[in-house]
């Protein structure tokens, strides 16, 4: 599996969002796309996926153009986990899931696809939740669900906007490990737009940051994430410490860190009620 | 596996939930070709429906009632339900929105003003069959909502949004131009359009039956067999792409057909409101929201529903009363006490 994003560019009417992206990527890796919030994360997922069609250049995946993969097609290649869930009507959660087997469904293959749909829910630890309505969720159980109708499309690249942003931080380490050894075990490109820069940091293969439409930087998380970087790209003053080989990003405030000290337990304004 | 297990006992109850729906139509259809002013008891239909099969009919009178009067009513109800129920749950399946039915395209709005123009050209022009052609200009008024959006589609992207607004804004239009048509008529032509307004079965002969039926189904046939796609559409347009169905493409292919099947039946009827809102909540109440179960589902309630509805209409009033007017009464307080017992869970578990 190879995509290679050739000079797009993408714009809505005058305001450019994406300029000149390059880039060439195989699996089995995770790719964390990271980049402060409106600097064109998910316009690049979105014209990885047809949902947007560059002004110019291409998308190539295995070396065929995006444009001329039937979406049917293109979607047993490439699978999307939205940033969040629509959940308009009542749906179980199997019906949910299972809506991820479209590309592949036949009017036969509803046991196949149930086996696959049930070892997804049981990989994420969410098979209690089958026959529970998606509405009845937790916002981080959403997310689950939601990879999980992304994984059962067995794309061999899977794009997730936000994966874990509503994850507390065991399943946000759990979710992403998961992706990190699904890339491996199945030799997929896992490509994940991540605010969590540490999260993203120690699980991904690669980094990219965007700024300003342009790739900024990318490379290994130790190239990607240091405190010239974040300096640049998200105007924030940060240390950047070693934890077992990778980068972790302790974010400063000097102004506030010299001014406020921590209240002492005898001044606390909230106390607890004994 | 327990898992795959649970999942097919939902089904199975499911399917038991149309199973069920159906025999009740059956029973139901005889219970309509037993009321109405001339009194035959229920074991007496199933006497002259046999009877009318095997041509050894004994009463020529209460025969001519059941089968040329009463049966073409009762089996156009079961037709006219389960495409209104059947379209309201595609139309908000695809679009999103509860608040969506068949006429959400003003569709009934566009067969009142064609039927409107033709009961004032009628009262002004000799023409050759006045009935045909109200019926006529009823079904090509309707189908302009649909070649708007078409049209409206190879300009801009077409949403669902823009496919509601543009829909009601259709529904203002035509009901502006009726309430002109109205301001100007006679007081003959006045009581004609309204009494077309209300939506009634009792204008149904056998003459009635073939056109609507064989439209409905294979509209009814084709939205089947898009089931998956219609399904796929509920995850949002993003992610419908993302799974391999164009948005754009499913919606008006899809909104095509609904309109079509609907002006069919609502260009003989008039508009019978209620079925095509609230049938397919009632069914989804049952069997979830699921296409592949819903709009079988959707169908079946949806004919029973007008079936029913239609036979209480019947022994309303010193002459009967209008369809529409009782399934709404009936219905809307039936649906809300469902919804307050069903709170959010399936009503079927």
């Amino acid at each position: 599996m190879r995509l290679i994003i050739d000079g797009i560019e993408f714009g809505y009417s005058s305001t450019p969002v994406l300029k000149d992206i390059t880039l060439d990527a195989n699996g089995p890796q995770l790719l964390s796309i990271i980049g402060p919030n409106g600097v064109g994360k998910s316009t690049l997922i979105h014209c990885i996926n047809r949902i947007l069609s560059p002004n110019k250049g291409t998308v190539l995946i295995d070396g065929d153009k995006v444009n001329d993969i039937s979406l049917k097609d293109l979607a047993k290649k490439v699978g999307y986990v939205p940033y969040s869930a629509n959940d308009t009507f009542p749906l179980s959660v199997v019906d949910t899931v299972l809506m991820g087997r479209h590309p592949h469904a036949t009017y036969k293959s509803l046991d196949k696809d149930l086996d696959i749909v049930y070892d997804t829910l049981r990989l994420l630890d969410i098979e209690d939740l089958a026959m529970r309505n998606f509405d009845e969720l937790s916002a981080g159980q959403h997310q689950k669900v939601m990879l999980a109708r992304g994984l059962v499309q067995e794309p061999e690249i899977l794009l997730l906007d936000e994966p874990t942003s509503n994850l507390d931080i065991k399943h946000q380490m759990e979710v992403t490990r998961i992706l990190r050894d699904l890339s491996l075990e199945k030799g997929i490109l896992v490509i994940m737009i991540s605010h969590d820069l540490n999260i993203a940091s120690k699980y991904s293969d690669t980094m990219m940051m965007l700024f300003g439409g342009s790739i900024f930087a990318i490379g290994t998380p130790s190239e990607v994430i240091t405190k010239e970087n974040i300096k640049a790209v998200y105007d924030v003053e940060s240390d950047v410490i070693d934890v077992h080989g990778r980068p972790h990003l302790i974010m400063l405030d000097e102004e506030f860190d010299s001014t406020n000290k921590p209240l002492s337990p005898d001044t606390y304004a909230v106390k607890e009620k004994r | 596996m327990a898992g795959k297990e649970d999942y097919y006992r939902a089904v199975r109850k499911k399917w038991l939930f149309v199973l069920l729906c159906a025999v009740m139509i059956a029973v139901a259809l005889i219970l309509a070709l037993s009321i109405g002013m001339y009194e035959i008891g229920f074991a007496d239909c199933y006497r002259i429906l046999i009877e009318h099969i095997t041509g050894n009919i004994t009463d020529p009178y209460a025969d001519d009632i059941v089968i040329n009067t009463r049966l073409p009513i009762a089996l156009f109800a079961i037709i006219v339900g389960a495409v209104l129920a059947l379209g309201g749950a595609v139309m908000q399946t695809m679009l999103r929105n509860p608040l969506a039915d068949p006429y959400t395209m003003g569709v009934s709005s566009g067969a009142l003003l064609g039927a409107s123009i033709a009961i004032v050209l009628s009262s002004t022009l000799p023409l050759f069959n006045e009935q045909w052609v109200r019926i006529v200009m009823a079904f090509g008024f309707s189908l302009i909502p649909a070649m708007v959006i078409l049209l409206f589609s190879f300009k801009r992207r077409v949403t669902s949004t823009k496919i509601i607004l543009i829909g009601i804004a259709m529904m203002y239009i035509f009901s502006a131009i009726v309430q002109l048509i109205m301001i100007t008529a006679s007081e003959e032509t006045l009581a004609e359009i309204y009494s077309w307004r209300v939506g009634t079965l009792a204008l149904t002969t056998w003459e009635t039956i073939p056109i609507p039926l064989a439209i409905s189904i294979v509209c009814g046939a084709v939205l089947m067999f898009h089931y998956r796609r219609i399904n796929v559409m509920m995850a949002g347009t993003k992610s419908a792409h993302s799974m391999g169905v164009d948005p754009e493409r499913t919606i008006l292919v899809e909104i095509t057909i609904v309109s079509l099947m609907t002006a069919a039946v609502v260009c003989f009827t008039g508009t019978i409101g209620f079925v095509g809102l609230v049938g397919p909540h009632i069914a989804r109440l049952f069997v979830g929201s699921d296409t592949k179960h819903l709009l079988p589902a959707a169908a079946v309630f949806g004919g029973l529903f007008l079936l029913l509805a239609n036979c209480l209409a019947r022994v309303s009033g010193e002459y009967g009363l209008p369809v529409g007017v009782i399934s709404a009464i009936i219905g809307c307080p039936l649906f809300i006490f469902i919804l307050i017992r069903m709170r959010r869970k399936s009503a079927w578990r």
